[in-house]
């Protein structure tokens, strides 16, 4: 038993970061908003690398379960929002079909472009995207290119003030809640025979084939979890909170790269790397957005780049290795 | 009834005959030697029994049960365990790890827990002489010591079927003698029979094997016991005509 918790250890200083985050966020006056963002990023980039980092496969297209989780809350909430006595209710729903349009997608994404690998794979994810988005629009489903508004229902159906306090303060917070979700799944699937199945997928798919490995059913595993996270994120940080929705603006591939930053800034594979790679990337934004506007990416771009040419393992990843064979090693991984 | 049967097996690439129209029994417990000049076909033979190819014509089937288009990956947890000519280690995990794979997808599949796994590794990495280099990342290996650590790997399977693939190849003699010596004493505990293709290396197919298969161009040339089959006049002929020397020094 003792033994066994110890294997969790890693989760130590992750769940520490987020508590402070919070607790910043919650008593200093005026940084609940930054703390928001990063706390998005973190979630992000901690949901991605289940799927990455565990498999070595790039999902170009991964912007797609967030949007679906969007367009999840967003159609629990326009249409069930007319029966009042749902409440709350209509939140919850919200988030079951967040869940159930994403595992819909993942599974039949998984289906078609799993089988590929590199490069195919990833241009097979972003295709899929992009024909969803203009299926969306061009359909005419789910409002087309016109989107979802549901903020007056919302405010209608729940009061003003809860919904002042869900926009402002629990869809932010729920997205801490799923990034230590993600925390833990990562963690329980590392330790588990989930892990070394994966590891042997992303090392060589073949040779876990002939030692027994069903290699389409651990993908598939962690395609999943990972994107059910990724729309859970994606029906709190942007359906529920912004209250409304656009195909043009959720399904943007913009997202995935902001991913992929965070995730290789920290250190891919890694439980921390993603935490820190989101507070690298969240603040560097941030304070840049605040010095010079219009200008961030200019430097942003450059300084990327260089981080991650210099340390392709990631600031976790380098530590990692710093800390092997000392006290430190039980706790960063 | 033939642990492994295979029957008139023929596999191609493109206008390439790799195996042709071959046929094998291997029986529970018994130790094979496969030799042959290079590309004749073994490894595409063991590529077949383990299923990362299909063969164009023919069966393999093993327990009674015909398993020629069955995944590879439901091959392992029946038994069938195998090295690679070239190591296929799982780079970035450990030795440990990489050993504790093998067990937790062979026939112990669902059987055991990761720490029994990680436990089952430990006594097959000592077994290997691996110990000093347990925690290491696979990658960081020695080509022959990656050669070991894939021979722990597969015994950690727990297979019946072992297929050794050029295992011993560039190692000591010393070594050599080590690792027949282990595979004997395993088989006999273990009750597993291994089919190891030893190719020049005629000091371990004598050392190791009761019985050899020559092929020659992806057919069957001999199968007999090692002694008559080493000494027959084709297998001089075809083999060991051109090879002789090599054969020699390393023998
Ligand atoms: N994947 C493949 N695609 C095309 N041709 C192949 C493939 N694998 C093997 N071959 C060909 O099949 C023939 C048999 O090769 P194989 O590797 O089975 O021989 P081998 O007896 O193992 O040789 P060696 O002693 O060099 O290991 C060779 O001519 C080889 O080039
Ligand atoms: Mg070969």
């Amino acid at each position: 038993m003792k033994k066994n918790i110890v294997k969790y250890y890693p989760l130590i200083p992750v769940l520490a970061v987020y508590l402070i985050m919070f607790l910043i966020g919650f008593f200093m006056p005026g940084m609940w908003q930054m703390v928001a963002l990063l706390a998005f990023y973190c979630a992000l980039g901690q949901s991605w690398n289940i799927f990455m980092g565990m498999t070595g496969y790039v999902d170009f297209g991964y912007v797609t379960f967030i949007a679906l989780g969007t367009y999840g809350m967003s159609l629990g909430i326009t249409y069930f929002s007319q029966f009042e006595w749902l409440g709350m209710g209509i939140i919850v729903i919200g988030l079951i079909l967040a869940m159930f349009l994403a595992a819909l997608a993942a599974l039949l994404e998984a289906a078609i472009a799993l089988r590929l690998r590199g490069a195919y794979f990833a241009i097979a994810c972003i295709g899929i995207n992009e024909g969803l988005r203009y299926f969306i629009e061009g359909a005419k489903i789910w409002g087309g290119s016109e989107g979802l508004i549901f903020f007056g229902a919302l405010t209608q159906s729940l009061g003003r003030e809860t919904v002042n306090q869900l926009t402002t303060f629990w869809a932010d917070f729920s997205v801490f809640v799923i990034a230590a979700l993600a925390a833990f799944l990562n963690m329980h699937y590392m330790r588990s025979k989930i892990g070394y199945a994966l590891t042997a997928v992303r090392e060589d798919e073949d040779a876990a084939k002939v030692m027994g490995v069903n290699t389409t059913k651990y993908k598939t595993l962690a395609f999943l979890t990972s994107g059910l996270l990724g729309a859970a994120v994606g029906a709190m940080a942007w359906g529920l909170k912004l209250g409304h929705v656009y195909p043009g603006d959720v399904f943007v591939i913009h997202y995935t790269i902001e991913c992929i930053v965070v995730v290789l800034l920290g250190g891919a594979g890694t439980l921390l790397g993603p935490v820190v790679g989101g507070l690298i990337y969240g603040l560097s934004k941030y304070w840049l957005a605040i010095i010079m506007p219009g200008f961030q990416l200019l430097i942003f771009a450059p300084i990327i780049i260089i981080i991650i040419v210099a340390f392709p393992e990631g600031v976790i990843g380098v530590l990692k290795q710093r800390v092997k064979r000392t006290a430190l090693e039980k706790y960063i991984v | 009834m033939a642990l492994l049967r295979l029957e008139n097996v023929t596999k191609r690439f493109g206008g390439l005959i790799a195996v042709n129209n071959l046929s094998l029994e291997i029986q529970e417990g018994e130790a094979i030697g496969i030799v042959g000049p290079n590309g004749s076909g073994k490894t595409t033979l063991f590529n077949v029994i383990s299923g990362v190819f299909f063969p164009e014509e023919g069966r393999v089937i093993y327990e009674g049960k015909d398993i020629t288009r069955m995944p590879s990956y439901k091959r392992a947890p029946l038994g069938l365990g195998r090295t690679f000519q070239i190591p296929r280690p799982f780079g970035s995990a450990s030795v440990r790890e990489n050993v504790a794979t093998g067990a937790m997808f062979g026939t112990l599949a669902g059987k055991v827990s990761v720490d029994d796994c990680l436990e089952i590794a430990d006594r097959y990495i000592q077994l290997v002489g691996l110990e000093e280099h347990e925690s290491k990342e696979a990658l960081t290996l020695t080509p022959v010591e990656k050669k070991m650590m894939e021979i722990a790997r597969a015994l950690a399977m727990h297979p019946k079927l072992l297929l050794m693939d050029e295992a011993m190849a560039g190692m000591h003699p010393k070594d050599i003698d080590k690792t027949v010596a282990f595979l004997k004493k395993i088989k006999e505990e273990e009750g597993i029979s291994i089919v190891a293709m030893v190719e020049h290396i005629m000091r371990a197919v004598v050392g190791f094997a009761e019985r050899v298969m020559v092929i020659h161009q992806g057919k069957k040339l001999v199968d007999a016991p090692t002694k008559e089959a080493l000494e027959d006049q084709r297998v001089v002929d075809v083999y060991f005509g051109h090879a002789a020397g090599e054969g020699n020094a390393k023998g």
